[in-house]
């Protein structure tokens, strides 16, 4: 799996990698917790979910340098299920703004206060 | 069927008829009245068979004992055990037969006696509770009598205190019958108080209340013990012979049966004769061996004696019809005390057999003049009534013959052996002259006062017109009861000749069944005093008989001739006795003035108010309504406490101020947005890993 794509970079250097999946995540927290809007949220929540997927590659690969005759596809495979599970939340996540739209004609979370103490 | 099952079916029929009558009584026909006098005579049945089975045996020592444990504490480590038991001894055989027919006879006279002159009763209620009652009456007396124990001898003989407060005050809205009633209640109560000692002793010292231990108790000298200064036997013997003295209407406690006439008629002849005043006789019979051997014998002889005498001369100025015949019975039972105070237990037994037979028959027979004088009871109003009532008059002459001691007839047989055996005692004896004296007398003085009341009953003209025209004889279901019980008063069904040994008998004393069969039950050291005691008898026999024969005779000749052919004018006799003697007599001998004025208003009126007194301030505003502050002031105390510390602290505090406290502060956090949610979740996550890298 030496060389070429994306990843060709990957095994001299994993730091760029890792600092960019850091970014990734920091943006996505930061729009979770600041956007006003339903879907800036779940964006995101995406860009978390990417971050994270793209921490298992970059590991799962930087495993190679220390695992002899590394043969484990762990870190790929579970990016998969996280893009997956990044869909469907996706989804369902579309699905509830719409819901939520359709009855209140916003999508502002902070307005969604009916469960407040 | 055994015959232990037939005894508790003599005893369970009449108490069955007593609740079938107390809850649809009133329903049945005829008000019921053929249910109880059928139940009785079922019990009559039974106690038939019993005592064929008794007879047929033919042996003194015939006994058959059953006992049940009612009480036993034994499993829970206390040795305390309490037994009831059925006794069928020859005793008891002949006791139930007699019972139970004079009850059935007296149940059929009621039929007849509790309904007016139409047949109707007076009144439907109370004629159904009358039946009830004499049910309840009969079904203890027997109970009474087949009980193997003290114990449920007392608790019969408590039961028949109660009835009998019931029967004679029977006319409730007559002042004079509700006061007897009272009195007969209180003064057997009296004697209870004494049986109660008499009980507990025996408890304490026997521990068990079956007569076959108390007998093995004095054998073994159990009850030799020391108690108040002297035996225990004697203390025992004299509570339960003080029991007796309240039942049998003895002295000093005699003054409740003459008052108890004021009870309807047949109420007389059950209670008087066969049941609740023979129960008295009964116990100490049962419980003779302790007597014997406690030495109380010589106190039950002088009350008997004294009883015998005096209630025999009040009988002879009473005018009532009812009261000679209820100061007769006090003398009767005087008799069959005495004999049994100077030693001969069967004697008194067979007296009390005869007595009841013929004593039923005479206040029956006074019950159906009483009827058929439309409820006139005063002697001096009757007269002439033998065209009018020929069969109560032939009934009630042979009775009267019968209590006279006229030979032949069944009292001569058991007054002749009492006579002998005072007799034989005062031979021995001559410091007690007095018994004889008592006895004989009242034998003439029976004779007397009885053919007195004949005579101004039945002989010579009557002296209210009114009544005499209307008087007609009884209906049959009065006068067949008469008739039985006066067939049953001749001596031939007591002695030799109905059990096949001849004819010579019949006159004679010697081998009566009732003697042969019950013997006294024998207690160490008690055999040579029995053997000269019958000695002493037998030699008296023939110088007690003609005696009792004179004295009988003269009785009843001397009562011709003053009452009958008013030879001697009854004014002039009565004129020769000095006034404070009548006077004496009159307030029967101020025994119910010393009771009434002296005990009652002098020692326990004023102690019972200063009981009333020390109860009122000391007990009740000293301890009750002291109990009362203390229970204000901890009730103070208390709600304080719980309103305060309780409500206010703990329940308002731990289930409502904390929580809400809790709760508003906490609230905030939960504000349903859901950003801040999400970075209180992020902070926290980053905390713990900023901690999680410092530790």
């Amino acid at each position: 799996m030496e060389g070429g794509g994306i990843l060709a970079g990957l095994a001299t250097n994993p730091e760029a990698y890792l600092l960019f999946s850091l970014l990734l995540f920091s943006f996505g927290i930061i729009a979770t917790l600041a956007r006003k809007n339903a879907i800036g949220i779940f964006m995101g929540v995406e860009l978390m979910l990417n971050a994270a997927a793209l921490n298992f590659v970059t590991f799962q690969v930087l495993r190679r340098g220390v695992v002899a005759n590394e043969t484990w596809l762990h870190g790929h495979i579970f990016s998969l299920f996280v893009i997956i599970l990044a869909a469907i939340e996706a989804a369902v996540a579309l699905a509830i703004v719409l819901r939520t739209f359709g009855s209140r004609q916003s999508i502002d979370p902070d307005r969604a206060t009916e469960l407040r103490g | 069927m055994d015959l232990i099952s037939l005894a508790l079916l003599i005893v369970i029929l009449p108490l069955s008829s007593y609740f079938i009558l107390n809850i649809v009584g009133n329903k049945l026909p005829r008000q019921g009245d053929w249910l109880s006098t059928g139940a009785i005579f079922g019990s009559f049945i039974c106690a038939v068979i019993i005592f064929a089975n008794m007879f047929s045996a033919y042996d003194p020592n015939w006994l058959i004992e059953k006992t049940w444990t009612w009480i036993d504490l034994s499993s829970v480590n206390i040795p305390w055990k309490l037994d009831l038991g059925v006794r069928l001894d020859n005793l008891s055989a002949t006791m139930l037969l007699m019972v139970t027919l004079c009850a059935t006879l007296i149940h059929l006279f009621s039929t007849g006696y509790m309904r007016d002159h139409d047949g109707k009763p007076e009144d439907g209620y109370r004629y159904t509770s009358f039946f009830s009652y004499l049910s309840l009456f009969t079904s203890a007396m027997l109970g009474l009598v087949i009980s193997g124990n003290l114990f449920s001898l007392f608790m019969c003989w408590e039961v028949m205190g109660l009835c009998s407060y019931l029967l004679i005050g029977f006319y409730r809205h007559k002042p004079s019958a509700a006061n007897a009633s009272l009195k007969a209640f209180m003064t057997t109560r009296v004697g209870d108080l004494g049986l109660f000692v008499g009980l507990l002793a025996i408890w304490n010292y026997v521990g068990s209340f079956a007569f076959t231990d108390i007998y093995a108790a004095i054998n073994n000298g159990t009850l030799d013990a020391s108690l108040f200064g002297t035996s225990a036997a004697f203390v025992i013997g004299l509570g339960i012979f003080i029991g007796t003295v309240g039942k049998s209407a003895q002295f000093p406690l005699q003054i409740w049966l003459p008052d108890a006439m004021e009870g309807p008629t047949p109420v007389s002849a059950l209670i008087h004769a066969a049941t609740m005043v023979s129960a008295g006789i009964y116990l100490i019979i049962r419980v003779f061996p302790i007597l014997e051997y406690g030495h109380v014998l010589t106190i039950v002889a002088y009350v008997g004696g004294f009883t015998s005498f005096f209630a025999a001369i009040i009988a002879i100025k009473q005018n009532d019809i009812k009261k000679v015949l209820a100061y007769s019975t006090l003398s009767q039972l005087g008799y069959m005390v005495l004999v049994l105070g100077v030693g001969s237990y069967t004697t008194s037994f067979f007296h009390l057999i005869t007595h009841a037979v013929f004593k039923a028959c005479l206040f029956m027979s006074s019950g159906a003049v009483i009827y058929a004088m439309h409820h006139e009871q005063d002697m001096r109003h009757m007269g002439g009534l033998k065209k009018k009532l020929p069969i109560t008059f032939a009934a009630m002459l042979i009775t009267t013959m019968a209590i006279s001691g006229v030979p032949g007839f069944s009292g001569f047989a058991s007054k002749d052996r009492i006579l002998a055996y005072v007799y034989g005692f005062v031979h021995h004896h001559p410091q007690h002259m007095l018994l004889a004296f008592f006895a004989f007398a009242t034998a003439g003085l029976t004779a007397f006062y009885m053919f007195r009341l004949i005579f101004m009953t039945f002989w010579n003209e009557p002296h209210d017109k009114h009544h005499y025209d209307h008087a007609h004889e009884v209906s049959w279901n009065m006068w067949l009861p008469l008739v039985v019980l006066a067939g049953l008063s001749f001596c031939v069904i007591y002695t030799g000749s109905i059990t096949g040994f001849g004819f010579d008998k019949i006159f004679g004393a010697a081998n009566e069944w009732i003697i042969t069969l019950n013997p006294a039950p024998l207690v160490n050291g008690t055999e040579a005093a029995r053997e000269a005691m019958e000695e002493a008898a037998h030699h008296a026999h023939y110088p007690a008989m003609i005696l009792s024969i004179l004295l009988a005779g003269s009785g009843i000749l001397f009562s011709y001739l003053v009452y009958g052919s008013r030879k001697i004018s009854a004014e002039k006799i009565s004129g020769m006795v000095p006034n404070f003697v009548h006077r004496w007599i009159d307030n029967l001998y101020y025994f119910d003035f010393f009771y009434i004025k002296i005990v009652i208003q002098k020692i326990f009126l004023p102690f019972s108010s200063k009981n009333a007194s020390f109860d009122n301030t000391v007990i009740d505003r000293g301890l009750v309504d002291g109990w009362k502050d203390i229970a204000k002031v901890s009730y103070f105390a208390v709600d304080l406490v719980d309103n305060e510390v309780v409500d206010k602290g703990m329940v308002d505090g731990f289930g409502g101020k904390l929580p809400y406290a809790l709760g508003s502060s906490l609230r905030a956090l939960q504000n349903g947005k859901i950003q801040r949610y999400l970075t209180v979740a992020v902070v926290a996550l980053m905390l713990l890993f900023i901690f999680r890298g410092v530790l």
